[in-house]
Order: structure tokens, then C-alpha cells, then sequence
């Protein structure tokens, strides 16, 4: 059965993350570090949750001179709405997975 | 430490290669997420770091193209996508419609059958005549392919060309007596030619490239457009997939069956292969980007 969309582990730890700051604009690398996702894993979910109108995106100022701007991002409404509905239905199956990895739970 | 340091400005130069190449792989229009993963890899602390952050751009502009693709108007990519299907097609099967008559006539007029071995009455009692029909066929091959603009179809006559050229040079060189060696050998070469054809086509020059000021031009066709180290250097970047493709090949045969194949390997015709395979590859790139250029040929 295909896996619905927004649904991986690897797009709810990134929708969970921006979920705890929704109005702050969060920076690619910073989003890689927090989740441990590598960035041929991020940028593709990235470009995904915006061609989606979930997330927003806007281009910052460089905050060192000789710097290219950077690509930052932050939920849209409609987006930290989608994303708490798909983490509260996600909430089970991740608690379930969660708990495999803690020692002596098997 | 001194060596550690070397090999750290080494991955970062490697990082900052790949990355601009990685720009010429997308259309201009579309490079924003590219330009926000390259943007962020000056945060990472060092060479190793970033060129880790670069390999990630290698999915990225897979899913980048992918989504530029779904998206073209589905009518004009699939009428382009079956007329470049047909020419494919009607490419390899007008070296095969040469070649398979041409071997079975021989065989009826030099009355051998058509077992290549030791045994004697097989086609390698005329190794002159066999070793033409294949090595023509495949050229004649490439050449029906460049002539219906099918790139596809003319990488593919490259590995065959290739495969029999450097296999019947070694026949006619080491005749009947290095016969068990050939057997072993084959599947190798035909992965080294096959390595060496797809990574020197991967080499070849994008259409994605662009002045500062101008429109696209296709790398070396203005004396303006920026061109990449591979495209000036282009016999070195055939030696480097040569290079490549015989090192892939030595080690997947000396890693599926340790020495036993390996030893019985000859490894100057895989080197041979994997050499002649990048050039010719190369060499249809050229004429192929040339084509294009003119915009008379598909791109694959």
C-alpha cells in the first residue's frame, strides 16, 4: 500500500520542528543539524512541503558580508495546521517506533 | 596534521566542483532549491563537512529535473518522448539488421557453423572476417544513430564497437591458445565498456549554461560562455572516466569472485576497453552536443 503523503519519519521530524517555532524563519542547515537528516534527505521534503503551500520561503540577508544570501523557511497556516493533524494521527505508530529502540523494550 | 589539512582543502575544492556542476545540470528557471542547498554549505566547518552538504545537491537535482519534467505539457514530452523511443529503436535495429545477415552469410560461404571456441569449424577459424562484420556493424550502427539523432542508440553501438574491437585485437593477438582467458575476460570488458560509455556521457556538456549576460549557450559554442574544467580539458576528463570505469570494473570482478576469476582476468584488454569505450563516448558527446547545438538532435 503506497504511503500517504507528508507521512514519513523523516517529513514529520521536519514538520515537528518547525511546528515548535512556527512564526520563526528556520535556516537549511540549522533544519539538518536539529533533525540529523542529510541534505539530500531535507532539501527534497523542503521543496516538496513548498510546492505544496505548507511551507514558506523567503531569501535573508547574508549575516557575514561575502556570504550568499541564505534560503530560509517557516510553515505557512495552512501548513502548521496540515502538520499538527498528520503529527497527532502520526503520534501512535512514532511512540510505537520510539520505544523498539529503548533497551530492554523488546 | 599537514596531510589532514591537504585532504580537507581537497574535499572542499571537490565540493565546490560538484556543486557548480550540479548548477549546469538544472535550467536556470528551476535552481533556486540548488542555490538554497549550495547557499547553506558555507555554514559547514570544514572541507569534509561541505562535501558531505554537496552530495545531498545530487538527489536534489534528480527530484528538481524529475518535477520539471512532470510538469512540461505532458502532450509535447510524450509525442517527443515516443519519436525519441522510435529513433532509438529503428538505430539498434538497423545495426542488428546488418550484422545478423552479414554473420549468417559467412557462415554459409565459409562453411563454419557458429559457435565461437575451440572447437575446430567455428567462426573463429576466420577471425579477419567475423572481428569486420561486428566491428563494422557497430560503427555502421553508431553512425545510423548520430543520422537519426538517437544518442541512446549510439552510446549502445559504442559498447558493442568496443567490446569486439578490443576482443578481436586480443584473438587475433593471443589466438586459440589464451581461449579459456577470453571467456573470463568478456563479462569484464563489456562492464568496463559499458562504465566508460555512461560516465563519459555523464561528462558530457549541458545545455544549462549560461553568460552573465546573455541568453543559454551550450558550453564552447561563445567564446563567452563559462566553461566547466571537463569541457576544456576534454581529453583528460575522457581519462578520468577511463580511468574510473576500469577501476569500477577490476573491482567488482575481483570482488565477486575473489582470485578465482580475477587472476584469470586480462586486465590490460579491461583497461583497453574502459579507455577506448570514454573516447569514443566522448567523441559522440561532441558531435552529439554539436547537433544539438544546431537543434537537430534529441536530448536523452
Amino acid at each position: 500500500m503506497p504511503r500517504l503523503p507528508n507521512t514519513s519519519p523523516q517529513t514529520l521530524s521536519v514538520l515537528e520542528l518547525l511546528l515548535e517555532s512556527p512564526r520563526s524563519w528556520h535556516y537549511g542547515y540549522a533544519l539538518s543539524q536539529l533533525t540529523g537528516l542529510k541534505s539530500g534527505t531535507l532539501y527534497p521534503i523542503l521543496l516538496r512541503l513548498a510546492d505544496q503551500g505548507w511551507l514558506e520561503t523567503r531569501w535573508a540577508e547574508p549575516e557575514q558580508p561575502g556570504r550568499p544570501p541564505r534560503h530560509t523557511y517557516r510553515l505557512t497556516g495552512e501548513g502548521a495546521k496540515a502538520a499538527r493533524t498528520k503529527l497527532a494521527e502520526a503520534a501512535p505508530s512514532r511512540m510505537t517506533r520510539r520505544l523498539a529502540f529503548v533497551p530492554g523494550s523488546r | 596534521m599537514r596531510m589532514h589539512g591537504f585532504l580537507g582543502r581537497l574535499a572542499d575544492v571537490l565540493a565546490r566542483q560538484l556543486l557548480s556542476w550540479l548548477h549546469r545540470r538544472v535550467e536556470p528557471g528551476s535552481r533556486e532549491w540548488l542555490d538554497a542547498l549550495t547557499a547553506e554549505s558555507e555554514c559547514a566547518d570544514d572541507g569534509w563537512q561541505r562535501l558531505r552538504w554537496a552530495l545531498g545537491g545530487v538527489p536534489l537535482v534528480w527530484t528538481i529535473n524529475g518535477r520539471r519534467q512532470m510538469n512540461e505539457p505532458s502532450r509535447g514530452t510524450m509525442r517527443a518522448l515516443m519519436v525519441r523511443g522510435v529513433a532509438n529503436i529503428a538505430a539498434i535495429a538497423g545495426g542488428f539488421a546488418v550484422i545478423l545477415p552479414a554473420t549468417y552469410l559467412a557462415t554459409d560461404f565459409f562453411r563454419c557453423h557458429l559457435v565461437f571456441g575451440s572447437q575446430p569449424g567455428g567462426c573463429q577459424d576466420h577471425p579477419f572476417v567475423f572481428a569486420s562484420i561486428t566491428i563494422g556493424g557497430g560503427v555502421l550502427g553508431m553512425i545510423i544513430a548520430l543520422a537519426l539523432r538517437a544518442r541512446f542508440a549510439a552510446y549502445w553501438w559504442a559498447v558493442c564497437s568496443v567490446f569486439n574491437t578490443v576482443g578481436s585485437v586480443w584473438y587475433l593477438r593471443s589466438g586459440i591458445v589464451d581461449l579459456p582467458r577470453y571467456g573470463a575476460t568478456q563479462s569484464a570488458m563489456l562492464m568496463a565498456a559499458t562504465f566508460g560509455v555512461v560516465l563519459a556521457a555523464i561528462m558530457r556538456d549541458t545545455p544549462w549554461t549560461e553568460t552573465d549576460h546573455g541568453p543559454l549557450h551550450h558550453v564552447g559554442d561563445s567564446a563567452g560562455a563559462p566553461a566547466s574544467f571537463l569541457s576544456r580539458h576534454r581529453i583528460t576528463a575522457h581519462l578520468i572516466a577511463g580511468t574510473i570505469s576500469f577501476a569500477m570494473a577490476d573491482f567488482l570482478v575481483r570482488m565477486r569472485d575473489r582470485h578465482l576469476v580475477g587472476d584469470n582476468v586480462n586486465h590490460y584488454a579491461v583497461l583497453g576497453s574502459a579507455m577506448f569505450a570514454a573516447i569514443l563516448a566522448g567523441l559522440i558527446g561532441r558531435r552529439g552536443s554539436r547537433l544539438s547545438a544546431q537543434g537537430t538532435i534529441a536530448r536523452l
